[in-house]
């Protein structure tokens, strides 16, 4: 019985990561991209403006993470833009969402049910790119870890990684506000996800990608539709960087600067851990690091 | 009747660039470049400066679609008879002793030729960055579009882009986001140039590259004659904006008071009406005048 679940259970999954993101899926990516353009503030007044600007801006809220993938692996960045149809199908969208009569398109999208739904695919997506950013990666790097995460996290986090230039695009050059320095729960979370999916492809989490996807996604469902329900900034990772970062970095990394600097480490310290060591020695290395700066700051 | 005017623009579509209109589009590039206030005090101070901004002037187009493609954006540099072209219409202009060069340029007749004579090589990097994008996608009509674009007017981005990292211009919401003149003529012929290869549009190559040259030449003078910066289009994109985007702006008022009141984003939705307004304004003012 047992058996004959965990079964299903991998068949499940498995049937899951093979549905095809094309039309419905990439539809409610573009939906919901373009939507986050435009809630920013002044877009409208661009897209009425400059519809040429804003449409760029479009294409790169939807194609951001193609772009950014690219230009790290040395491929054409204009790559993604031979996808007539996605192009297309992202261009009707934005025109929808911008001009539509009485905004009666943006009206329904942003009804809360169907935001809800479209933000839940919308992460399906996200997810199915940081697997296929991770395996496009190895293709070309096998044993290159950091080049395998870099590329997931890049697939996965998209147009915030890019900020600065596409609100260049817009006509705001602000290079003091910067995605890293305040990285969104999208961004975390595309992070640990590379981490876990890189951690697979190498062979070091006994688990088939197929139910990792399943997994993963899960969780970026749940998170992102309670978020989105509940309209919180937060993140659910705050609790355990609340608790992880004293002990890595030391005292005083309350603010939000620090701790985010916190997350990004602890990552990587994972991933070294796993390949030159378990996993519980390093934090310890780390651990008499920190004390030993504690130390020192009190002889300060 | 024919074949005389086959023959005549097979004949000027196979006309080689290299040595005269290439000298006129770096000519007309860098006299641009040298009319920008500070440029001549950098060329004195910094001449290596200098030099690089002007080798971006001139071949600035071929930087940018290098680097949407991902061939070495250097690859430039390869070209050894155009850069030493280049440099040195470079440093005739900045360095030529009385300002001659210069003083020659602003005759109006030679303002005139030069100007022509750096459309016609438009036409041939619009046709070429459309075949070079061809021939890595074949059904990827976007990307000839955006290729053939960057070839022929993406040359100001890289510009102003250098100009960004130096710190001399910060990008104001218009100046960066307004279109110019070249960059729409550009995108216009590079989508023309892209049916026409994917046969969408009924027309020989040659003719299209006569016919849009002479468009393109006969445009800049005349803007030039009547020393106006935006002619031609601006009814036409007037027509299409109403249609496509206009016909929101009419309902603008009332939508978004609506809206305001559904959701909690007043903020950014009640800009345009502000800016709806504004326009009204401006045409009247404008109509006033």
């Amino acid at each position: 019985m047992d058996l004959l679940s965990a079964l299903s259970l991998g068949e499940l999954a498995l049937s899951f990561s093979r549905v095809p993101l094309f039309p419905v899926f990439d539809l409610s990516y573009f939906i919901v991209s373009i939507l986050y353009l435009k809630y920013e503030p002044g877009a409208v007044e661009l897209s009425r403006r400059h519809p040429v600007a804003s449409w760029l801006c479009a294409m790169l809220h939807c194609f951001g993470s193609y772009i950014l993938a690219d230009l790290l692996l040395g491929e054409p960045l204009i790559d993604y833009f031979s996808n007539n149809s996605s192009v297309l199908l992202a261009s009707a969208i934005w025109y929808l969402i911008f001009f539509c009569p009485l905004d009666l398109f943006y009206k329904c999208v942003c009804f809360l049910p169907v935001k809800l739904i479209f933000v839940a695919m919308k992460e399906v997506v996200r997810v199915r790119k940081i697997a296929v950013g991770i395996h496009h990666a190895h293709h070309h790097y096998h044993h290159g870890w950091f080049v395998m995460i870099a590329t997931g996290w890049v697939k996965g986090s998209g147009v915030t990684l890019m900020s600065n230039v596409e609100q260049l695009l817009r006509g705001v050059w602000k290079p003091e506000t910067n995605e890293i320095l305040h990285m969104s729960f999208p961004t975390k979370a595309s992070l640990y996800g590379a981490v876990l999916f890189t951690l697979q492809q190498t062979r070091w989490l006994p688990i088939s990608k197929a139910s990792l996807i399943f997994i993963f996604t899960m969780f970026m469902v749940s998170c992102k539709v309670f978020l989105t329900a509940t309209h919180s900034h937060g993140s659910p990772f705050d609790v355990l960087e609340g608790y992880m970062c004293p002990m890595l970095f030391g005292e005083g990394c309350g603010d939000d600067h620090h701790d985010n600097h916190g997350s990004q480490g602890t990552s990587h310290g994972d991933s070294q851990g796993a390949l030159h060591s378990p996993l519980p020695s390093k934090s310890k290395e780390e651990l008499s690091e920190g004390s030993r700066k504690k130390k020192s700051k009190k002889v300060d | 009747m024919e074949s005389p005017w086959d023959e005549l623009t097979l004949a000027f579509s196979r006309t080689s660039m290299f040595p005269f209109f290439d000298i006129a589009h770096y000519l007309v590039s860098l006299m641009a470049m040298k009319r920008q206030p500070g440029a001549v005090t950098v060329a004195w101070k910094n001449p290596f400066s200098s030099w690089f901004t002007a080798m971006l002037h001139c071949f600035g187009g071929g930087i940018l679609s290098c680097i949407l493609l991902a061939e070495p954006p250097v690859r430039f540099l390869a070209n050894n008879t155009n850069i030493l072209l280049a440099s040195s219409i470079w440093y005739i202009i900045f360095f030529c002793p009385c300002d001659l060069v210069c003083q020659a340029y602003s005759f109006l007749p030679v303002q005139l030729l030069a100007a022509g004579m750096k459309e016609v090589t438009r036409t041939w990097k619009i046709v070429g960055g459309v075949t070079h994008a061809n021939s890595y996608y074949k059904n990827g009509w976007i990307v000839m579009i955006a290729i053939g674009w960057a070839r022929g007017a993406g040359g100001t981005i890289i510009t102003n882009f250098e100009q960004l990292i130096k710190g001399t211009w910060k990008p104001e919401a218009d100046e960066w986001l307004k279109m110019s003149y070249p960059s729409k003529v550009t995108l216009l012929g590079s989508v023309m140039f892209t049916f026409q290869h994917t046969k969408h549009l009924a027309i020989s190559k040659h003719n299209l590259m006569f016919f849009y040259t002479v468009f393109l030449v006969a445009t800049k003078i005349t803007m030039m004659l009547t020393e106006t910066s935006t002619v031609s289009f601006a009814p036409f994109e007037d027509a299409l904006g109403r249609m496509l985007f206009g016909c929101h702006q009419r309902f603008s008022p009332r939508v978004k008071k609506n809206e305001t009141k559904s959701n909690g984003t007043g903020s950014s939705t009640s800009k345009p009406t502000a800016d709806a307004s504004d326009k009204l304004k401006k045409k009247h003012s404008k109509k006033t005048e």
